[in-house]
């Protein structure tokens, strides 16, 4: 934690991109903590549809951002679309963190064919960029689980395809780190005097790769939010019934046209906020760490 | 030299194969072809029929070496959504994606590049420093973001371009070209400079970094100690230098162009290969999926493994010298 | 005695950190005479190649020149604009860099390059410059120029590519050559056959030569004259034989007593002498070599000593050497 707080010493850039991202937290997990769902039919007012920003002519006080077709306050709507796009951003990074940590662990201590099947596998992935990948894997789950799928399944479906796109990352980090250290003598030592696989691991392996993992991790995590938000604005993420950046920018879109730019536009701006306030953390963490993460553009 | 070159398209030709496989599990496995192709009253002559026609009773290995059969013959299956051939499918969608993609090379070439060689020569000029600034928003910006910005301000606010479709087209033999009309150029500007803004920015910073990195070698200073003139150093002797890893770095991006391409068609409604793949997508057409992994995949591995052989005849330190 | 061809006067040069102007050369004056060789020597950072550098104007920020005069057979450099000093640059003053293997241009093959730099300064055609291009290839005693002439650089090995910048330095017939270490990266085998060769160049050519080199035996072989760096100041000079035979200068002795041991990283310390140069922004007051010298008195720690003027052989010392080699 020194590490961290030492990283952040006289940067005026990531600290306030930092300060900002605490601010999105707050807005987005408690303004829906005291206003009603706008997505439920208490939250929305059909008198007020397309209400517009309080400087616009017909604009009200209390809907700053105006409203959308639906006549939900854009404030408050924005406030849940950010909230399920960060916990999709976060749970997927989660996911892809166990699953490629996982593959990572196993490659590099058993080594052999094992090795070879996942790093192949992680090979014949990487022809793919991880945005197609997750439309695959959504449109997969499509197939198998049906169309006909609730708002819930859908999120699962797409957190599940976002983590399965970003595992390759974490699974080379730690299988490359497990093999330096697989071969050290304290390791060596330490399983001659009976200490568990596990044990070693935890101890000896974890510190070197928690640094790499932290900064991929950061990064993914906006990589992940735009991949979700591109998703659902293409239609095959989060259905524009459930509130998340994307579907707000989607359902706004339709109204583009017709001159309500402020229900996609601000949606839009919210979402590049975040993304380049978790970026300039990202690539701040990376150039203080240093560590040796292949170069991604 | 030729031992290598061999062993690398080996190599590609076995990971296109598991590709292949991959893709042909998914759709020997997901969904029923018979319950998709059929209609709800069909007889049992006429299921039998169909499995017969498919070789859906045939053991997996079977079905495999038929499903590769067919695509080397241009039979690449059955789409579960529209019942049409999915060879053809693909070929009348071919043109919008290949037009699309080449206006946006376009722009990345007459925009990127001399936008990357002016922040490489002078890179603490203003207008360098404006353009660097940009450049990070067209890194962070999401592709459906820029679309839908260029939308707003272009189509709806100032009305000067459509925001969706190919305007007029014209059929030329098997090929229909939008880029005959007026209609049809004024239609591709927003989603070629939306495809672009990736490239565009890539191409800015790599040019960028390279003609920095080369503009402070020793050759440079000495060919300044040789009185050349700045145009032909930095023309000549430090482009040639700079240039070729930047295109290397670029054909190696093309999987993301690729992604990008599918947001941009989605965002513009471009009758192309992405859109086709999106409505798939939604309707989980899994033949038509299948299909565009294989093709996405063969595009990339092949881009890749010509990158590799052939740019050590393009770059002469690369190259391999008889000893 | 005719004009010099290359007249330095007070040259000085900074280098910028933190805004804070460090000296890197201080008022460094000397003359080379048409034909002559002067060899500059002294060690790494004692401010040679900076000096070469300075007179063909490259320095690039942090390092900047605050004062003095160069001139070139009477034109003064210092003033020309940078449109003009382009047109000095490899016409009038040739020069040769250190290390052969990053001096020439990965992309463009040999024949490109010199053609590129004769039509820059000479009136020549494609084939004339081609023609040219291969004379100098076997006049720098290359075999097979017409092959090295389409051969890109890493075809070639250290020699011959330190040939070939030799070449692109001299083909446009410049009337000065400044040479920096031209035989430092190369093999020993090599450099007795470059030497021999810069040798007969110059006596074919007539050109005035400024050969930079941290090694005394180069400077022997080759100089007629010699002006030894010590910390950025010119603190010796003289005909070589005279410099050799009875140096003034406490440091050069201690040099001379160094001599030959270049180590292969071209970084050579004179072991000989107790300490080490001291570096840029670390120049203590007074002579910048009392602390490491036996000789040095109060007034050495106090003030800095002028080179005086001594009829060809001068000395920056208060206490030079040339009693006791005398007696």
């Amino acid at each position: 934690m020194r590490g961290l707080a030492e990283a952040f010493r006289g940067r005026p850039g990531p600290i306030v991109a930092a300060t900002l991202i605490v601010l999105l937290v707050v807005y987005a997990f408690v303004l829906p903590l005291v206003t009603a769902d706008p997505f439920s039919m208490s939250g929305m007012s059909i008198l007020d549809a397309f209400s517009p920003p309080i400087w616009m002519d017909g604009g009200q006080a209390t809907m700053p951002f105006g409203a959308d077709d639906q006549g939900r306050n854009l404030i408050t709507a924005m406030a849940y679309g950010l909230r399920t796009s960060i916990m999709v951003g976060a749970i997927s990074v989660v996911i892809g963190l166990v699953i490629g940590g996982a593959l990572g662990l196993v490659a590099g201590f058993v080594g052999g064919r094992t090795d070879a099947i996942i790093m192949r596998l992680a090979d014949v992935q990487l022809a793919y960029p991880a945005l197609l990948l997750a439309m695959v894997i959504d449109g997969i789950a499509t197939a198998i689980l049906g169309r006909g799928r609730s708002n819930e399944m859908a999120i699962a479906i797409v957190i599940v395809s976002i983590g399965i796109a970003f595992w390759v990352q974490y699974a080379r980090t730690i299988r490359s780190s497990v093999m330096v250290e697989r071969d050290q003598d304290y390791v060596a030592a330490a399983r001659v005097t009976g200490r568990s696989n596990t044990a070693i691991l935890i101890q000896h392996i974890l510190p070197n790769v928690m640094a790499p993992v932290l900064v991929i991790a950061t990064i993914n995590l906006g990589i992940a939010i735009i991949t979700e938000a591109t998703l659902s604005f293409l239609g095959i993420g989060i259905p524009p019934t459930y509130p998340s950046l994307g579907s707000l920018i989607r359902n706004g879109n339709n109204f583009l046209q017709s001159g309500e730019w402020w229900i996609s536009v601000f949606p839009c701006l919210l979402l590049v906020a975040l993304v380049v306030a978790v970026n300039v953390l990202g690539d701040h963490l990376r150039d203080h760490f240093n560590p040796k993460i292949r170069g991604r553009t | 030299m030729i031992a290598h070159t061999t062993e690398r398209i080996l190599q590609t030709v076995l990971v296109l194969l598991a590709i292949s496989f991959i893709a042909f599990l998914l759709v020997a496995t997901l969904g029923d072809p018979l319950t998709s192709l059929l209609p709800p009253d069909a007889s049992i002559a006429d299921r039998q029929d169909l499995i017969m026609r498919l070789g859906l009773d045939e053991p997996l290995l079977t079905r495999f070496l038929h499903f590769l059969n067919g695509m080397l013959h241009g039979d690449f299956g059955i789409s579960y959504r529209t019942q049409d051939d999915i060879g053809p499918m693909i070929a009348t969608r071919l043109p919008a994606t290949i037009e699309l993609a080449f206006a946006s090379l376009l722009v990345t070439l007459f925009v990127g590049v001399p936008l990357g060689i002016l922040c490489g020569v002078r890179p603490n000029g203003i207008i360098s420093r404006g353009v660097m600034l940009v450049s990070i928003a067209g890194i962070t910006l999401p592709n459906f973001v820029v679309g839908v910005l260029l939308i707003a301000i272009f189509s709806v606010h100032l009305g000067w371009f459509p925001s969706f479709g190919r305007g007029d087209t014209v059929q030329i033999g098997g090929w229909t070209t939008g880029l005959l009309t007026l209609s049809g150029w004024r239609a591709i500007i927003l989603p070629a400079i939306t495809l672009a803004a990736f490239q565009v920015t890539f191409v800015i910073r790599m040019l960028r970094t390279q003609l920095l990195e080369v503009g402070q070698s020793e050759h440079i200073r000495f060919a300044r100690a040789r009185g050349l003139s700045e145009r032909r150093i930095w023309s000549t002797y430090a482009m040639r230098n700079a240039l070729l890893p930047t295109i290397t770095m670029l054909a190696l991006q093309l999987g993301n162009v690729i992604a990008f391409s599918v947001v941009t068609e989605g965002v513009f409604a471009w009758p192309g290969i992405g859109s086709l793949f999106l409505q798939s997508i939604q309707a989980a057409d899994v033949p038509v999926i299948a299909i565009y992994l294989i093709f996405v995949g063969a595009i990339f591995m092949i881009i890749n493994l010509v990158v590799e052989l052939i740019y050590p005849l393009v770059d002469p330190r690369l190259k391999r010298s008889g000893a | 005695m005719s004009e010099p061809v290359l007249k330095v006067r007070d040259l000085s040069v900074v280098l910028e950190r933190n805004g804070r102007d460090f000296p890197v050369l201080d008022g460094v004056t000397f003359d080379i005479a048409p034909g002559e060789v002067l060899g500059l020597v002294g060690e790494s950072g004692a401010g040679k190649s900076m000096t070469g550098i300075a007179i063909i104007d490259l320095l690039v920020p942090p390092l900047r020149r605050t004062s003095g005069t160069i001139a070139l057979s009477g034109e003064r450099l210092d003033q020309l604009s940078a449109k003009r000093m382009r047109r000095v640059r490899g016409k009038r003053i040739g020069f040769v860099f250190q290390d052969p293997m990053t001096s020439l241009n990965p992309v463009l093959s040999i024949g490109r390059q010199l053609t590129d730099t004769m039509r820059r300064h000479l009136p020549l055609t494609r084939g004339e410059a081609r023609e040219r291009a291969i004379a100098w290839l076997t006049r720098v005693g290359l075999a097979n120029p017409p092959r090295v002439f389409a051969a890109a650089p890493h075809e070639l090995s250290g020699g011959q590519r330190q040939r070939i910048v030799i070449a692109l330095a001299l083909c446009a017939e410049p009337d000065l050559l400044i040479a920096d270490e031209p035989t430092t990266a190369l093999d020993v085998s090599v450099q007795a056959h470059m030497l021999t060769l810069l040798r007969e160049l110059h006596e074919e050519t007539g050109t005035a030569m400024m050969l930079i080199t941290h090694d005394l035996g180069v400077i022997a072989k080759m100089a007629d004259r010699v002006a030894v760096f010590y910390a950025g100041r010119v603190i010796e000079t003289a005909p070589t034989g005279r410099l050799i035979g009875a140096p003034l200068h406490p440091y050069t002795a201690g040099l001379m007593q160094a001599t030959p041991a270049p180590d292969a990283d071209g970084a050579m310390r004179v072991r000989a002498i107790p300490g080490a140069m001291p570096g840029i922004g670390a120049l203590p007051p007074g002579c910048a070599f009392h602390p490491r010298c036996e000789r040095a008195q109060a007034i050495c720690r106090e003030e800095r000593p002028p080179l005086a003027d001594a009829g060809g052989h001068d000395a920056a010392c208060y206490f030079p050497l040339v009693e006791e080699v005398v007696s």
